[in-house]
This record gives structure tokens, C-alpha cells and sequence, in this order.
């Protein structure tokens, strides 16, 4: 990935919600840690453009979140925190049809991209289920396809395996570990990114440290206690 | 219309059908049990203002009309467009503009809980009884032949069951306003 | 939630769902046309054959019509008691007729089909910017899809309030339902922007 911030920051409602920074992200895995409240969500919403920068600019892959935001919105999928409400149609196969809605794609190349993504997460048996009726575990790998189907080589993920039983976690850190695109995941499971190239550090709307897992992560802990 | 507009408009839609399959809720002091749905018209009107609520009411009908069964009771079709009392259903529309429009002019931040509620109900009455049986007794008078005067006479009985589903709204328009505000309109 | 419609491949549900719309207004303006109790008893013997010709069975045909011909049986009792027989009886049977086909457009069109004709006829006013046509497709999808998330929060309310002994009170479920709905709309419209399904600018606040 090739992600910039240009003294980009932001604020609303009089309060600042990530201070300017500047920085460039280009490894493959990185891991955002820190508190609640910390800005991590705001900066990974900048970075695909939900959140514009009240000041400064950041760019992904040459893009400005600004000026070109759908060609950003190409680049970075983004899965939330509650997949519950990243999926918005009621039958899961209609869903992830969604995303590909207004590409001028046949039915024929529509139905095989949908069937691709659903065969690629194993959740076929899924796809004409109701998304009601399906566990938290489903529910993440359902809204992967639904975001990985229009395939962007970017995807942030803001804490995939919150609110996940062992089994369901599991699950979700291998499919993570397994997939080709570069992977942005803010997450309160440090095991998840202990094997990362990068992790950032947020304290109170600023990095505070950046680097390998296994400083970063030391860091963490003594601002915990603190 | 901001997509933020749009969901909201959605999910009361989806309230306002969930209201109509929830068993009916007893009221503390009198006896009768409540059926939301219609509440849910007023309440869309407090909670979200007139153009929210609005499109949030013509959400269900349209629903109702594509031939799901969304409105109380398991009914839904066409067929519930042809019964004598389509124009309470019709009026909904209305009902629901008119007690938003009401709810943003009356109520305001700086007003005590007593004046908020008080702006609340006023609009629901004034959308959710006036407006809202203005329609529906016009519409049963034609379709019936019946005439104004027995259409209106024929509906009373329901009028004092409205007041105080009107009287509901209001109180739950005003904690919802200070849980979670929506109101005046955010862009 | 099941929609009303009726497998088949009767002649109904060939015709294109626009022609029935079309058929349907027409037929209600004939039936507010026509006063004779013959003339519209023909007519709704005619609806009730074509309704029973769906193939949906009589016990589930009786129970979708059975609320709305109530009040229709309300309605014309007290017509026919307070102006004249006659009276009654033409309410009776034109609603009845009006009703019998409406559900029979209704058995004989998938909603799918309906929301793709709303959105056609809405493209026209998409031109002067009153409502963008894909947007009806998405609201409906959306309430379908939220219908349960309500009713599961409601019984969640509903348990809490249990645990605790209290009773269920209007004010102490409709306020808490309708918070906890409406505080999701914040992610499911970050969602639509995300995944660009709008294909527009999203809003710049979080």
C-alpha cells in the first residue's frame, strides 16, 4: 500500500479528533493499537475517506481522499467494527451483489464474482441465508465478501475478532493471515498483530510510537498502567 | 438526501413495522393495551421532523404495497388500500409531515421538559388526530356514502384511544431527544 | 418476513407488472362508476373467481382477506342500517370486488418486480433531482433487512425487564428501542459510503 498523510488532521464538534501528522505507510500488515478513544477509528476512516482531514491532505496509491474519493473508496475496503451493520440487505448473496451494483457487469460476470468471494471465505452455504440468522463468525466472513467482492487492494479492518468466541476468532485471524491484499487492523487482540511489519501506537489523537510489534505493544502496556 | 437521511428514514420504517408485530404493550393507569403501530406514525414525526418521517411512513405504505405483510395484524397487499378506512392509512402520510413540521417549529434546546413535551403533543395532536382523521373521515364519508356527520360520529370512539397514544409520543419524543437528538434537523 | 406473493404461472402472472397496476386503477374507477347491485355483483363474483384461480388455497386466501373484509362488513352493515339496503350492499360489493383483485396483483407479483417498476417510473424525477431511483430499491432493502434487528432488540428489552422484575411499559421500551435502532444509522450509512454504493461524496463528519 502506498498511504500518505500530508499534516493531516482532524476535528469536529471543537474537538480534535486526530492532531496533524505526517507519515507514509507502505509495508503490507500494519496494526493500529490504543485506548478508546484514542483516534485510531477516525484515522483509519480518513484513510479511506469516510473522514475527510479538517486540514492537510492524505492520499492512498496517488489518490487524494478529498478530491478523488470513489477512486479511493476503490482502493481500501473498510470493515467495521459491527459487521451487524456493514450489511445492509436483508438476503446475504443480494448484499454482496450491492457492491457491485452500477459496474455494468452482465448477470453472468456478477453471479461468478459473487460466487468467487463467497467459495474464497468458504461461506457458499451462506449466501441465501437470511443475515439475521447468522453467528457472530458469519457475520465478519460476510461482510469480508461483501467488501472484498469489488476488490480493493487495500482493506482496513477495525477490530475484526471483538465480541468473537475462540472457535469464531480463530477462524477470523487465519482467513486474516490468509488473504493477498494489504490488511490495515486496528485491534485490542495483540496476538493478532504480533507477527505485523508495522504497528502505530494512538494516545489521545496522536502516534506515540511506531515501529515493530513487540515495542510498540511495551509501550501500550505502560501507558495502560498509567 | 444525506445517506445518513436515508437509514434513518429506514430504520423507523423498520420500527414502525416492528411496532405493528409486537404483542400489544398495557398502559400503567388504564386498562387498554396499546397498539403501536399508529403511535409509530406520531413518533416518527417527534423523533425524526417532518421530511425523515415522512419518507420513514411512506417507507411502510409502499412496503405494505409491494405485498409484504408490514402493517399490524399481518396485512399488507393492495388489498389494504381497498378497505373503507385507506384513508387513515393515506393520512399516515400526512400525519406524519404535519406533527414533524409542528414538532421542529414548537420544540426548541433552550425550553424546559415541561414546554418540550407539551410542544410534542400538540404536534402529534394536531398531525396524528386532526390531520390524520381529516383523511380518514373524508375518505370513509365518500367511499361509504355514509356522509360526514356519521363517518365522524363513527370514528369517535377511536379519538380518546389516539389522545393518549398522542400523549405517549410526546414523552417518548422528548427522552429520545435527550438520549440520542435529532432534532432540529441535522444535514 | 414472507412476501404475499403465490408461486404460479397463471395468466396473471405473466402480464407484465405495469399492465396490472394499469388494470387495477381501471377496474377501481369502473366500480366507483357503476351503481347497479347486478352489475357489481357480477363484478365480485368475477374478482372471487379470479382470486381462487391463483392456486394459493382456500384457507390461506380467506386469511389474508379476513381483516380487510371485516371493516368492509363494518362499514356496509352501518350503511345499510343508517342510509338504505341498497346502499350497503353496493359498498359491500364494490370494495369487495376492488379488494379481491388488488390481492390478486399482489399474489401474482414478486416484490422484486414491483420495487424495479417503482424505480422506473421514478428515473423521470431523478432528472429534476427530487429522489435518485436506486434509493427506493436500497430503503426497502434496508427496512426488510431491520424488521428482525428491531423485534430482537425488543426481546432482549423484553428479557432485561424480566431479570429485573419490572413490567413492560410503553415509555420504557419504546424509548430504549428506538435509541439503540436509531445509533446504528451512524454505521450503517458509513458502511454504504464506504463501500461506495451511492457513488457520491460522502459527508465529511464522522
Amino acid at each position: 500500500m502506498d498511504v500518505r498523510f500530508d499534516q493531516a488532521g482532524t476535528s469536529f464538534d471543537g474537538r480534535t479528533a486526530v492532531h496533524p501528522l505526517s507519515l507514509s505507510l507502505t509495508e503490507r500488515r500494519i496494526g493500529i493499537i490504543g485506548l478508546n478513544g484514542s483516534g485510531k477509528t477516525t484515522f483509519a476512516r480518513m484513510i479511506n475517506g469516510l473522514v475527510q482531514p479538517s486540514q492537510g491532505r492524505v492520499t492512498v496509491n496517488g489518490f487524494d481522499t478529498g478530491a478523488d474519493g470513489e477512486a479511493v473508496r476503490g482502493q481500501v475496503g473498510f470493515i467495521f467494527q459491527n459487521p451487524q451493520n456493514q450489511i445492509i440487505l436483508p438476503i446475504l448473496r443480494e448484499d454482496i451483489e450491492l457492491g457491485l451494483r452500477g459496474r455494468k457487469l452482465t448477470r453472468g460476470q456478477m453471479q461468478d464474482r459473487v460466487n468467487g468471494v463467497l467459495a474464497r471465505f468458504s461461506i457458499g452455504h451462506l449466501a441465501d441465508r437470511r443475515v439475521h440468522e447468522l453467528s457472530g463468525g458469519e457475520l465478519q466472513l460476510a461482510a469480508l465478501a461483501s467488501v472484498l467482492v469489488t476488490e480493493p487492494p487495500i482493506v482496513i479492518l477495525d477490530e475484526p475478532t471483538n465480541q468473537l468466541d475462540l472457535r469464531n476468532r480463530t477462524l477470523v485471524e487465519r482467513t486474516l493471515r490468509a488473504l493477498d491484499e494489504d490488511v490495515l487492523v486496528i485491534s485490542h487482540d495483540l496476538p493478532l498483530i504480533e507477527d505485523y511489519d508495522r504497528v502505530l501506537l494512538f494516545h489521545e489523537g496522536r502516534i506515540v510510537a511506531d515501529g515493530r510489534p513487540e515495542e510498540v505493544v511495551a509501550e501500550y502496556r505502560k501507558i495502560a498502567v498509567s | 438526501m444525506s445517506t445518513r437521511d436515508l437509514v434513518l428514514s429506514a430504520l423507523f420504517a423498520a420500527i414502525i413495522v416492528a411496532l405493528g408485530l409486537l404483542p400489544p404493550i398495557m398502559l400503567g393507569f388504564i386498562p387498554v393495551p396499546i397498539t403501536a403501530q399508529s403511535m409509530g406514525v406520531m413518533l416518527a414525526g417527534v423523533i425524526l421532523g417532518a421530511k425523515r418521517g415522512t419518507i420513514a411512513v411512506l417507507l411502510v405504505l409502499l412496503l405494505a404495497a409491494i405485498g409484504l405483510p408490514v402493517l399490524s395484524g399481518g396485512r399488507g397487499g393492495l388489498a389494504v388500500f381497498a378497505a373503507p378506512t385507506t384513508g387513515f392509512l393515506i393520512g399516515w402520510v400526512f400525519a406524519a409531515f404535519v406533527t414533524g413540521y409542528l414538532s421542529e417549529r414548537f420544540v426548541k434546546n433552550s425550553q424546559g421538559a415541561m414546554l418540550q413535551t407539551a410542544g410534542f403533543f400538540a404536534a402529534a395532536v394536531a398531525g396524528g388526530v386532526v390531520v390524520l382523521y381529516a383523511f380518514g373521515i373524508s375518505y370513509l364519508a365518500v367511499v361509504s356514502g355514509l356522509g360526514l356527520t356519521k363517518a365522524f360520529v363513527g370514528s369517535m370512539a377511536f379519538i380518546p384511544g389516539d389522545l393518549v397514544k398522542a400523549a405517549v409520543a410526546a414523552l417518548a419524543g422528548r427522552a429520545v431527544m435527550v438520549g440520542y437528538p435529532l432534532l432540529p434537523a441535522r444535514a | 418476513m414472507r412476501s404475499l406473493y403465490v408461486e404460479g404461472d397463471s395468466r396473471l402472472h405473466r402480464l407484465s407488472p405495469r399492465i396490472k397496476l394499469i388494470l387495477l386503477i381501471v377496474v377501481s374507477l369502473a366500480l366507483f362508476l357503476t351503481r347497479s347491485p347486478i352489475m357489481l355483483g357480477g363484478a365480485a363474483f368475477a374478482g372471487a373467481l379470479l382470486y381462487g384461480s391463483l392456486g394459493m388455497g382456500w384457507r390461506e386466501g380467506w386469511l389474508r382477506l379476513r381483516p380487510i373484509l371485516l371493516t368492509i362488513a363494518v362499514v356496509a352493515l352501518a350503511t345499510l342500517m343508517l342510509n338504505t339496503v341498497e346502499e350497503g350492499v353496493v359498498v359491500l360489493l364494490r370494495l369487495t370486488t376492488l379488494m379481491l383483485v388488488a390481492a390478486a396483483v399482489t399474489a401474482t407479483t414478486p416484490v422484486g418486480s414491483f420495487i424495479g417498476e417503482i424505480s422506473s417510473a421514478a428515473r423521470p424525477f431523478e432528472r429534476i433531482g427530487l429522489v435518485r431511483a436506486d434509493d427506493i430499491g436500497l430503503a426497502v432493502g434496508l427496512v426488510i433487512r431491520f424488521v428482525p434487528e428491531v423485534v430482537s432488540r425488543y426481546e432482549i428489552l423484553r428479557q432485561a425487564h424480566r431479570a429485573r422484575g419490572l413490567k413492560l411499559r410503553p415509555m420504557t421500551v419504546i424509548v430504549p428501542l428506538t435509541i439503540q435502532t436509531l445509533k446504528s444509522a451512524d454505521e450503517i450509512a458509513a458502511a454504504i459510503d464506504a463501500r461506495g454504493i451511492r457513488g457520491h461524496k460522502p459527508p465529511s463528519r464522522s
